[in-house]
């Protein structure tokens, strides 16, 4: 069992995606299935990842999770209640470039708690996660004077300082070299260790994935589906050089059909 | 003398600072101040005003290399970078000086020293006074009446679809209009000069501004409207603190492009309405045939209009200091 024993209940389902299809029109004035027939559910503290080929629909179906786009078929519900707008009770973290670069860092961190509480909100809440996300020293910088990891962090608890029940992480390292990656990886563990909030992470990379998850869903392209969902009850914290943490790689490379 | 050859770097200073230059410089507005007392003049001009402000350069020169060199490396910077400069302007002075006043080269009426000009300045300065402070409020009224109108217009026109659809064909054709067309109608139609004055300018000043404004707001990163959203924003927030800020650079490449026009419409609308202001000030040395008035007016509008100028480039640097880059 994983560290907060909530591993994948179907019985405990906190967002339920049921039936859901995404279609567009592509330029071409075609009608075009993106994801198609998508059935999962999560459970509350649950951290399960997306992985599959790029045109899968990973960030399509994170979308529709968050509300930011509503798909033609299916639905999404979140405790019982149907997603069809954005909302700050489910963060997303986007892959890169979505601070404002004409607000500080300490600015950017806190732009939604103000939007939420007014003028006088928790600064206190905003300088814990300066000091947490190692932003310290840089809180009056603005986002183009620091690192890409740097601010992807920031993102993080621009996101994280509201409390979101669900936190969306559409390949928020994807941008990153390795060694930034595996730092922000790290951050990302930690937290959801700590605040046990439930997550969802869009990645192509397979041992960040290993790493974080408990459970992997895998998906197949034109138009997405669910191919596999992978169990990993390996225990926390992961060895990224464990046998099992290799085995799990070979099995998830199968199912992606890497030679 | 080790000094003079070391070579200091500065982004906006860059020119290197040397005792040389500096002191050559100093040198070009003495020979120039040399050279009007003893060459005999052909125009009978008093050369007072010209000599006190050789005079007055001549000591600011000299005190900035000295607080250059001794205190201030900031100073340095800066008196070293203009040192050059300031030599082409000593010798320009001195030629202009020979060539009208000294040698009648380049004669009387169209051709005036700047000895007179100066000489005229301080005779009209009252008036001269009077005149510009006039222009400038109603430069200033108009200005931010213009530019508010675009940037509110162009805010709605880059932000909401049916807005755009319904007034911006209309505004298009209307705002591609030069203002100065709409002159022979405004005299007309305004209760006052004064107004129909802000009018012509608020004119020449809104499109511009709007149409940079609608492309700032357009060119913003869908992301940050998603990531809004997502950060419990509400519309008011997003036009807050992410559409004016996102579109900012914009707007400030409307407004110095405004700018041009607006002091082109400011004396315009001046020459021909007005009973003051530096434009009717012209007007009025034209129809006594006195250039000197004229290039005086001219003097005061490049100091007047060059202030304003680098006042907003200050404000654009400060508010858009998010853009620099860490150095």
């Amino acid at each position: 069992m994983a560290a907060n024993g909530k591993l994948g209940g179907e019985n405990l389902a906190f967002l339920e995606v049921k039936d859901v299809s995404r279609e567009i029109f592509n330029n071409n004035g075609k009608y075009l299935k993106i994801i198609d027939d998508i059935n999962f559910s999560v459970a509350d503290g649950e951290f399960l990842s997306l992985i599959g080929p790029s045109g899968c629909g990973k960030t399509t179906l994170l979308r529709v999770i968050s509300g930011l786009d509503n798909p033609e078929k299916g639905e999404v519900t979140l405790a019982g209640e149907k997603i069809v707008k954005p909302s700050v009770s489910r963060g997303y973290v986007f892959q890169h470039g979505s601070l404002y670069p004409w607000e500080t860092i300490r600015q950017n961190i806190g732009s939604g708690l103000q939007a939420v509480q007014g003028k006088k909100f928790d600064q206190k809440l905003v300088d814990h996660f300066i000091e947490i996300m190692g932003l310290k020293g840089f809180e009056d910088a603005y986002p183009n004077q620091v690192s890409g990891g740097m601010a992807q962090r920031a993102a993080l608890a621009r996101s994280l300082v509201l409390n979101p029940q669900l936190l969306l992480l559409d390949e928020p390292m994807g941008a990153l070299d390795a060694f930034t990656r595996v730092d922000v990886q790290n951050i990302v563990y930690k937290i959801w260790q700590e605040k046990k909030t439930t997550m969802i992470l869009v990645t192509h990379d397979i041992d960040e994935a290993i790493y974080l998850s408990q459970r992997i869903l895998v998906m197949t392209p034109h138009p997405g589906r669910v191919k596999e969902i992978v169990r990993n009850d390996l225990p926390f914290p992961r060895k990224r050089d464990s046998s099992e943490f290799l085995e799990t790689r070979k099995r998830l490379q199968q199912i992606l059909n890497f030679k | 003398m080790e000094n003079s050859k070391r070579v200091i770097f500065n982004k906006k200073y860059w020119k290197g600072w040397s005792s040389g230059w500096n002191i050559f410089s100093i040198l070009a507005v003495v020979v120039a101040l040399v050279e009007n007392l003893l060459v005999a003049s052909s125009e009978s001009v008093d050369n007072g005003p010209y000599r006190i402000f050789l005079l007055i350069f001549i000591f600011y020169l000299l005190f900035v290399y000295l607080v250059g060199y001794f205190f201030s490396s900031r100073v340095k910077f800066y008196s070293g970078h203009f040192a050059q400069l300031n030599i082409s302007l000593g010798i320009l002075l001195c030629v202009q000086d020979l060539l009208t006043e000294k040698f009648g080269t380049l004669a009387l009426p169209y051709f005036v020293s700047f000895a007179q000009i100066l000489e005229q300045m301080r005779y009209d300065a009252l008036l001269l006074l009077e005149s510009t402070i006039s222009s400038l409020v109603l430069w200033l009224i108009s200005f931010v009446i213009g530019a508010l109108i675009g940037v509110v217009l162009g805010i709605l026109l880059g932000r909401y679809r049916q807005f755009n659809y319904w007034s911006f064909p209309y505004l298009k054709v209307i705002g591609i209009i030069p203002a100065a067309a709409w002159m022979p109608l405004t005299m007309v139609v305004f209760p006052n000069s004064f107004l129909a004055e802000v009018f012509l300018i608020v004119l020449s000043v809104w499109f511009p501004v709007a149409f940079m404004t609608i492309g700032g707001v357009q060119g913003i990163l869908p992301t940050y409207f998603e990531a809004a959203y997502t950060l419990g924003f509400s519309e008011h927030r997003i036009i807050q603190k992410i559409v004016i800020p996102g579109a900012l650079p914009n707007i400030f490449i409307g407004i110095f492009t405004s700018l041009g026009l607006s002091f082109t419409m400011l004396v315009i609308s001046e020459m021909i309405g007005a009973k003051v202001g530096l434009g009717w000030y012209i007007n009025w040395a034209k129809s006594t045939g006195n250039y000197s008035q004229l290039y005086g007016a001219i003097v005061i509008m490049a100091l007047l209009f060059s202030i304003i100028f680098a006042l907003i480039n200050k404000i654009q640097e400060k508010v858009l200091r998010w853009r620099q880059m860490a150095s």
